[in-house]
């Protein structure tokens, strides 16, 4: 095993995967990547129980869903002209949510960040059950959701079409389009993983399901050209929508005349929340993962201290977008504006801003100290509060500004009711069966990737030829014979 | 080949049913119920499917008895507009007015007969068995000798009816009915009798320079208020001559708050100041009694002085109300000479307390209720239930299950007034006809003069005496033209016609009441007023009324304590603190609410809530079939009954006293208080804006005075209201199929055969004429099948609160149009009389350039060529993003299925839901609504046009809101057309768009409220001297 550098020192390996002995000292060879990544595939009684309470909470919510729409929405806690809440807040936090997994796959792929090795897959899971989640609040905050297609240009006799102009519209081919390619960006990352799992799996039919997702792959060196070059493409066909989505979701609100939403901020202010927000989640999902499957091993220290950094930077464009708010109020002359986010930090909705600040702003601002970006712990507790913050976030924006807005005679004031609730937590219920049922069928982290990490074995390392190709901007391994490919096990 | 047959479902037929199955669940998930449309096989009379037909008559709401067109649809009532013809409403109509048909398709009217069984229970009777019942009794009481003792307590109405009546007691040897009507002010009336020589005289508005009123709120209450009205809006929409108004009272009540100067002096001590201006008395010796600076008594009384024609009136409501009154009338130098004949005739209420009396004293065998309920509206210190008890034979002829009625051991229910035959004396030498405008709703009921009539048929005694069929028989010669047919079918159609009727003799004066005490355990004065919106409680089963808010406090659908801010703070009581309020007559408790034009040491309570009853559950439960007892689902069980706190005290004018002295204390209980009201400050926002008279013609000293103020930047565009869309809509960027297509390019073509392009709908409201009394919301409720949403029932099962207005407490009333009301000064919490109230009806703005429509996603909201912004109500989806963008907030959200019939937040149960208007859709659950300028009288009059082959005639229609109000604050039409009023209007100097600087190029255009402050300024430096010579 001892061998001597590789030729082409700068190329050996996919230039974003760093050395193993930095990355991961615990582990040593593919057939424990194989072995402890595959055993968290095996149904556990822990995993039961979370799919059953996942499964609850969603039911739940299904049931405030279906009496709602017999109801009528007034079973919401709508309090005129707040005619957005619970709902519209939700819809962003998990569109924002939705963020962190393209971010963490794609933009830190381009950018050839270690450290998304071990948690880019559970990021990337995390971002299409988060737009699943997401993708629903739209229809049900619609007072006839069985209408919701309406919104979908199709040709009808009637030749209607949506109204272009809107950004709810906007918002629809948004969330879809970035639903169809985060979901293709999966699971085209998972293709040799799954593979992985049909020459692992003892099952009949599980092997012959696996075997159908893996598209038949070989672990060939072409397969692995054509894999990585798909994969570099779709990085690169993400990175833009990780900025367009948010930034659509945002027109939701700067497009309007609201006191509080009309700002040309809210864009670039959106995408760092969505990120930021996305990150909190990440850390709540990972780091239970981590300790309850033994992978610390894989997702490290380093990991978590570099996501942690990543955090903190985008907790600060965060805080100042929040600043620049107040001071572009403070500076317009403009009443409503100026009354409105007097309000928003001392008036009927303070509690509510401040929770924000406090948990987005302040909070985050203790990952300075390397000590709490390497304890995981902290991270964790620190990413609930992150996701609460961020679900303030998005109530400060929309509940205070409707509840205060041009005409004083209708300011009014808010409260969500149980359905609200019901619905919020069957959303959570929603997303968290999705993503257990996930981790038991496909690897919450990438085998291929992490085996792209360890040193390939191999049995006759004089016959190994380098190959690289300059036109892709990219090399990797071309190994020939019995050397062994990440993606399969011969 | 035989395929072995096996039991069970086949794969083939599993999924068949499958599909349908699913179908079938798709189908009722997606689609909105259809009904069924099924026209008359053989149409009636005057009826044309789709057309409406209109009768006048008369409303019946209050004493006044304004003049109704009745609009019908297939032969039921749908609308009233005020007829334009009666001298008194001349086309206005008030909301009490607009609600009457709430009455009439009111759905816990008795349908039959009913006997109360000795057990207590109460039976449906037969006609014949009821009349026979009837019959039968009186023939006891008349051998028995206790006819003679009977009492008939008639609701007071003007007209033939209550000569026809006294007739028949006279027949049946009873003594003459007694004419009640618990709203009417006695004292005052008297007076007006010396004074003017008739009950209620038409005010001269227009020949005053100053109107002096001492708690006289003639605009909310007080006698004729839709003629004062008119006349006063009339008066000051002079706007230069205009008279200025001075209210002198503890409370400022609606017309206190249409006043330019507030005088608050103590309750009781009006008669003081109006002797000051008599010249009696020493000005600082009132000041001090009256709590009043003694420089601003005397600013008034050189104000009254100077005045070439001052207008005093004077409520007797109080202590010394007759006096007062009196007093009122002999300082009143305007010429007074018109009367409102309607009036004369009611019983004084020291009357109606004597006929109490002689119950309690069981010399009453025979008893009759007939549309009056004194069991709610006399005090409870006169414990009328118990007189009554102690009368042998309890006859009601109320249409609805009122207190009285239910102590009653008969009812025999009556018409409605707009299915009966009537008259009224509407002015001198002029009659009001009263006809019915449709059939029974139920066929149970008769009219009551038509079962007296039964009754005296089957008396062998008294049968000869009425050979008329029925009591229209009896009426019609009767009337005006009444010999001929043809002319009187003329009448008919117009309502009026020359004429006049005897008048009922006012009966003698009764001695002066015995001396009670005037009361004075407690530390604070407490005056009730009749509700500006539910009179003395008989609008309470409207839900019409119950959802529109007072027009002062901007409460509904309860009561509540009105106290003043600084009052309130020191008793450390907020907003929504239940307090007791405890006399010596009573208690009651109802949450406070600051109001800051209520004297410090007063507190007020409205009267007309607290329905009740003995037999039923507080709150209806949205599907009982049983009688509604307590007036009804609407009323039993809301708020608290003020009345209860008055004693039986009357003054020397035979009215009850409405003060008195009172003691309140905090329980410690919440109850949010019921309102629609946000903020009541305009945050120097320029929603409502007002100038000085003196300003008006005067170059604006800023240079527009707009500066930095938002809602105030140039009115350049305002005539023509001329906008990018707008324009765009009168076709002047040009056809679509324009050469320069793309560049140049407009939505709509001007020479689009509908002809729309080239209108533009608008509306200008006059906020100098606006009093604020919200007639045109519940004329909007009528027009636009606005459901109400307020019932306690009416959250389902939603919310565990089951309490009235609780989905108001939410925000989800559906007021396309509401009355704003802010105010101006007195904002340190301090007292001071020195505030203002501006009244601003709201609605949808019909923005030339709406920030509606390209936020929705689906086209529900777009803008039409002639400048409406249209709701789809089919299209909308419900995402309310319309709303979230509309600076109005004038769009309204179906939280509930309203409109289905199967839900508890039905809004029309059967029969109310005949009322509704069936141009206007009535909208499902989940989609938006909001006002449409009554796009379905513009088309109706478009097409109504265009069928008679010529061009749209200015001001040839016009919007409910607008027909409605009573002060003509609203112009509605094309103001692209020069020769539409509006257009005039939008040219006036006081014109001005709310959230201008927002560029929505609003159709709606306020005329700036005109405020009087006169020599105030000028007569406050002078005061001292003013005051010294007293």
């Amino acid at each position: 095993m001892a061998t001597a550098a590789p030729p082409y020192s700068g190329h050996e390996q996919r230039p974003n995967v760093p050395s193993s002995a930095v990355r991961l000292p615990a582990v040593t060879d593919y057939e424990q990547v194989d072995r402890e990544i595959i055993a968290t595939l095996r149904p556990t009684v822990g995993w039961f129980a979370a799919l059953g309470v996942a499964i609850l909470c969603l039911l739940i919510g299904i049931s405030a869903w279906i009496y709602q729409i017999y109801s009528g929405l007034g079973v919401a806690g709508y309090n005129p002209p707040v005619m957005w809440g619970v709902y519209i807040i939700t819809f962003v936090f998990w569109v924002g949510i939705g963020h962190a997994g393209t971010l963490i796959s794609a933009i830190l792929y381009l950018f050839r960040a270690g450290f998304r090795t071990s948690i880019y897959r559970c990021a990337e899971a995390m971002t299409v059950f988060a737009v699943m989640t997401a993708g629903l609040f739209p229809i049900l905050h619609l007072g006839r959701p069985w209408k919701f297609f309406w919104l979908i240009p199709y040709p009808n006799w009637r030749l209607l079409w949506p109204q272009f102009k809107s950004p709810l519209v906007w918002d629809v081919f948004a969330i879809l389009t970035y639903l169809t390619v985060s979901s293709t960006f999966l699971y085209i990352g998972l293709i040799p993983d799954i593979a992985v799992l049909r020459d692992r799996e003892k099952n009949p039919v599980r092997k012959r399901i696996y075997a159908i997702m893996s598209l038949g792959w070989r672990n060939s060196d072409t397969e692995w050209r054509h894999f990585t070059r798909a994969y570099l493409f779709l990085a690169a066909f993400s990175t833009p929508l990780v900025l367009s989505v948010h930034s659509v979701v945002s027109f939701d609100f700067a497009m309007a005349l609201t006191p509080g939403w009309h700002a040309t901020i809210f864009p670039p202010y959106f995408v760092a929340g969505a990120i930021f927000s996305g990150i909190g989640m990440v850390f709540t999902i990972i780091i239970p993962i981590r300790k309850y499957f033994k992978l610390q091993h894989y997702v490290t220290l380093n990991d978590l201290d570099a996501a942690a950094k990543l955090c903190l930077f985008t907790s600060m464009v965060v805080g100042l977008a929040y600043l620049t708010e107040f001071q572009i109020a403070w500076m317009s002359g403009n009443t409503y504006e100026q009354e409105y986010f007097w309000n928003r930090l001392f008036g009927q909705w303070a509690w509510a801003a401040w929770i924000m600040i406090i948990c987005n702003m302040v909070l985050p601002l203790s990952l300075f100290s390397q000590k709490l970006r390497r304890n995981p712990a902290w991270l964790f507790i620190l990413s609930i509060f992150i996701n609460i913050g961020m679900w303030f976030e998005r109530f400060v924006i929309v509940v205070p500004s409707l509840s205060h807005e041009f005409e004083p005679w209708q300011w009014t004031t808010y409260a969500p009711t149980f359905v609200d609730y019901a619905i919020l937590l069957g959303s959570f219920g929603w997303f968290f069966m999705w993503f257990l049922l996930f981790i038991k069928q496909l690897p919450v982290i990438a085998i291929a990737e992490l085996k792209e990490v360890l040193p390939p074995r191999r049995r006759h390392p004089h016959r190994e030829v380098y190959e690289h190709s300059l036109d892709e901007g990219i090399a990797h391994p071309q190994v020939t014979g019995e050397h062994e490919l990440p993606g399969g096990r011969h | 080949m035989s395929e072995p047959t096996r039991a069970g479902v086949k794969r083939r037929e599993f999924l068949k049913v499958l599909g349908a199955g699913s179908a079938a669940a798709g189908a009722v998930a997606c689609s909105e119920p259809t009904g069924k449309l099924i026209p008359y096989l053989v149409s009636p009379d005057q009826t044309v499917p789709g057309v409406s037909t209109y009768f006048a008559t008369l409303c019946r709401e209050c004493s006044a008895a304004c003049g109704v067109i009745a609009e019908t649809r297939d032969g039921r009532v749908i609308k009233l507009e005020g007829n334009t013809e009666h001298p008194l409403n001349r086309g206005a109509l008030c909301a009490r007015g607009q609600a009457a048909v709430q009455g009439l398709y009111n759905p816990d009217r008795f349908r039959t007969p009913m006997i109360k069984e000795p057990s207590g229970a109460w039976r449906a009777a037969s006609w014949d068995e009821a009349i026979a019942m009837l019959a039968q009794r009186l023939g006891a009481a008349r051998t028995g000798g206790t006819a003679t003792s009977a009492v008939f307590l008639n609701q007071h109405e003007s007209g033939s009816f209550p000569a026809f009546l006294d007739q028949w007691l006279a027949a049946f040897g009873m003594r003459p009915h007694l004419s009640v009507d618990f709203e009417a002010d006695h004292a005052a009336m008297e007076a007006h009798r010396r004074a003017y020589g008739t009950s209620w005289p038409r005010f001269n508005f227009a020949g005053a320079r100053v109107i002096i009123s001492f708690g006289a709120d003639f605009l909310d209450g007080w006698g004729a208020t839709v003629t004062h009205q008119l006349d006063f809006a009339d008066a000051r929409a002079r706007v230069t001559g205009a008279p200025r108004f001075i209210y002198v009272g503890a409370r400022r009540s609606l017309t206190g708050l249409n006043a330019d100067q507030w005088i608050a002096c103590r309750p009781g001590t009006e008669f003081a100041v109006a002797q000051l201006l008599q010249g009696r008395g020493d000005v600082n010796a009132v000041a001090e009694a009256s709590g009043v600076q003694a420089q601003v008594l005397g600013a008034l009384v050189t104000e009254y002085r100077a005045a070439q024609g001052a207008l005093v009136l004077a409520s007797g409501r109080g202590e010394n109300g007759l006096e007062l009154a009196n007093a009122a009338a002999a300082l009143n130098q305007t010429r007074t000479a018109e009367p409102i004949a309607s009036f004369d005739g009611i019983a004084r209420q020291s009357e109606v307390l004597a006929a109490v009396g002689r119950m309690r004293a069981g010399q009453v065998g025979v008893a009759f209720v007939r549309g009056t309920n004194p069991a709610y509206a006399l005090p409870r210190s006169v414990n009328f239930g118990e007189a009554f008890a102690r009368v042998a034979f309890k006859v009601s002829f109320s249409a609805y299950p009122d207190e009285t009625a239910e102590l009653c051991d008969l009812v025999i229910p009556d018409l409605h007034a707009l299915e009966s035959w009537g008259d009224a004396s509407a002015a001198t030498g002029v009659v009001a006809l009263q006809q019915p405008a449709m059939d029974p709703v139920f066929t149970g009921t008769r009219s009551t003069a038509d079962a007296l009539l039964a009754v005296a048929k089957a008396d062998a005694a008294v049968a000869s005496r009425y050979p008329q069929a029925d009591y229209r028989a009896w009426l019609l010669p009767r009337l005006p033209g009444g010999g001929n047919a043809q002319t009187l079918a003329a009448n008919l159609a117009r309502g009026v016609a020359a004429g006049s009727l005897a008048a009922r003799p006012v009966t003698s004066p009764v001695a002066a009441p015995p001396a009670t005490p005037a009361p004075t355990s407690g530390d604070y004065f407490l005056v009730t007023y009749p509700s500006p919106v539910l009179g003395d409680g008989r609008g309470a089963n409207k839900p019409w009324l119950q959802e529109l808010p007072d027009p002062v406090t901007k409460v509904l659908w309860s009561s509540w304590v009105e106290i003043h801010p600084e009052t309130a703070a020191q008793l450390g009581v907020s907003r929504g603190d239940v307090l007791e309020v405890r006399t010596d007559a009573g208690t009651v408790r109802a949450p406070a609410l600051p109001y800051l034009g209520i004297r410090p040491d007063t507190v007020a309570l409205a009267l007309g809530q607290g329905h009740a009853s003995s037999a039923q559950s507080p709150w209806y439960d949205g599907k009982d079939t049983s009688i509604q007892w307590g007036y009804g689902r609407y009323a039993r069980a809301v708020g608290v009954n003020a009345g209860d706190l008055l004693s039986a005290r009357v003054n020397t004018g035979g009215g009850l006293i409405a003060t008195s002295r009172c003691a309140i204390t905090r329980t410690g209980d919440r109850e949010e208080v019921v309102t629609t009201e946000g903020s009541a400050r305009q945050h120097n926002r320029g929603i409502a804006r007002a100038i000085d008279v003196g300003d008006i013609g005067r170059p604006p000293a800023d240079g527009g005075g707009h500066g930095m103020i938002p809602g105030a930047a140039s009115q350049e565009f305002l005539p023509g209201l001329r906008s990018p869309v707008a324009a765009d809509a009168q076709g002047e960027l040009g056809a679509p199929t324009a050469a320069d297509r793309g560049t140049q390019l407009g939505m709509y073509d001007p020479d689009h055969p509908t002809g729309l392009a080239r209108r533009r709908w608008a509306m200008t409201v006059d906020l100098a004429r606006c009093t604020g009394c919200s007639a045109c919301v519940t004329a909007c409720y009528a027009e636009n099948n606005i459901p109400t949403v307020g019932a306690p029932w009416q959250n389902g099962a939603v919310y565990s609160v089951k309490r009235p207005g609780f989905n108001v407490t939410r925000g989800r009333e559906m007021n396309w149009i509401r009355l704003e009301r802010y105010y101006e000064g007195a904002d340190d919490g301090h007292f001071t009389e020195d505030f203002e109230a501006r009244f601003v009806p709201m609605l949808c703005q019909h923005c030339g350039n709406a920030p509606c429509e390209p936020v929705c996603p689906v086209y529900a909201t777009y803008h039409t060529p002639d400048g409406l912004n249209a709701q789809v109500y089919n299209r909308c989806v419900g995402t309310r993003y319309c709303s979230n963008n509309c600076p109005y907030k004038v769009r309204y959200f179906n939280w509930f299925g309203y409109g289905e019939s199967d839900r508890v937040q039905y809004a029309f149960p059967d029969p109310l839901h005949w009322q509704l208007n069936p141009d206007v859709t009535v909208r499902a659950k989940g989609v938006m609504e909001k006002c449409t300028f009554c796009v379905q009288r513009i088309r109706e009059s478009e097409n109504r046009a265009a069928l008679e082959q010529r061009d749209l005639a200015p001001d040839e229609f016009t919007t409910a809101c607008a027909s409605a109000c009573p002060s003509r604050a609203i112009t509605f039409g094309d103001a692209a057309d020069a020769n539409w009023s509006v257009t005039r209007l939008i040219e006036d100097e006081r014109a001005y768009h709310v959230f201008e600087e927002l560029n929505t190029f609003t159709a709606v255009v306020y005329l700036k409220k005109v405020n009087h402050p006169g020599a105030a300024a000028s007569r406050t430096a002078a005061a001292p001297a003013a005051g010294g010579q007293h």
